[in-house]
């Protein structure tokens, strides 16, 4: 250590601000906490407080694994349900029948099938390839 | 009646403990403990008045926003000045070389100071020694040592810490706080040619 130069350095300690600036500084010190609490998000302390409070219930933690449980399983239900409910109009129209505007003459139209096949399948007659069924078209 | 007038020392791990458990008045008594002697730490290495009242007011919210994690593994002491430290390192890192030295005023007991005495009578007659200019000089050569020296030779020479307690603020070895004052004081030694005696 040199001793010239550490006794020039402690004249350093003379420099100081003057004597009422710490009892103002205090008092910055509270305005900026109070500043700094204001900018704080109301979500943000909700939250501490949330976080703060939470130990003093004394809940048991499975309880908390027990309600995230039950609330993911409440969401995929009611998700689903929800997705039921906007697809239930396109399925039924895909499982509705068509119906078949016939405009060709009945005799040239209508196709007889072989009497082997009636036993085991249900009768129906094919219009132009597509199929239709017995009954009476409420058309005619 | 003087020492009827001195506040009681108050106990830093009382303290703490009462702030942990939200009572905020008792960190006020810290602020109003460790403020000079950290105004002192920080002034000393960024030479600049209101830079210094920033950084403070940082180092204190920065402490008791995270006093409640505060375990007691060193010292209340050691922790708030290594905050400090860092913050103000962190902050001259990022401070332009194009700074202003912004110095406070020299308390005028200086004078009665015996080694100032003892520096003034030894120094060569032909010229006095101005304590504006003494200060400058001493601000601008401290300026120009890195961070890591300006450290150890404020908490060393101007605040008197003992090489082990630097140690512990710093996170270094007692070896390693040796080595920079070492070299800090052989490059100051330079700088302050014109006042030191030889």
């Amino acid at each position: 250590m040199n001793p010239d130069i550490h006794k020039l350095l402690r004249f350093k300690r003379y420099e100081h601000p003057t004597p009422d600036y710490f009892e103002r500084f205090l008092d910055e010190f509270h305005e900026r906490q109070r500043a700094d609490l204001l900018k704080q998000s109301a979500l943000k302390l909700m939250w501490e407080r949330m976080v703060d409070l939470m130990p003093s219930m004394r809940i048991p933690r499975l309880a908390y694994a027990g309600v995230a449980a039950m609330a993911l399983i409440l969401s995929a239900v009611i998700l689903s349900s929800q997705q039921g409910e906007t697809m239930a109009p396109a399925s039924l129209a895909l499982n509705a029948p068509t119906p078949v505007i016939n405009t060709a003459p009945l005799a040239r139209q209508v196709m007889h099938l072989p009497d082997s096949s009636r036993s085991d399948f249900p009768p129906h007659y094919v219009l132009e390839s597509r199929p239709v069924s017995y009954e009476s078209p409420y058309s005619f | 009646m003087a020492e009827d007038a001195q506040e009681p020392e108050i106990n830093d791990e009382d303290m703490v403990a009462q702030t942990q458990n939200g009572d905020p008045r008792a960190f006020d008594a810290l602020v109003r403990k460790y403020s000079s002697r950290l105004y002192g730490l920080v002034y000393n290495m960024t030479s600049n008045h209101e830079d210094t009242n920033d950084l403070l007011q940082d180092v204190f919210s920065k402490a008791y926003r995270s006093i409640k994690g505060f375990r007691g593994k060193s010292s209340f002491y050691t922790w708030l000045h290594t905050i400090a430290t860092n913050t103000t390192i962190n902050f001259l890192k990022k401070r332009s070389r194009g700074f202003q030295l912004s110095l406070d005023d020299i308390d005028s007991h200086v004078q009665f100071d015996p080694e100032f005495i003892e520096l003034t009578s030894a120094h060569d007659a032909r010229r006095d020694i101005d304590l504006k200019e003494m200060q400058q000089k001493l601000n601008e050569a401290m300026m120009k040592l890195s961070n890591d020296h300006r450290a150890v030779v404020t908490m060393f020479d101007i605040q008197g810490m003992p090489h082990a307690e630097i140690a512990k603020i710093l996170k270094v070895s007692e070896g390693t706080v040796r080595s920079r004052l070492f070299y800090a004081h052989r490059q100051l030694q330079s700088y302050l040619q014109e006042f030191l005696t030889t």
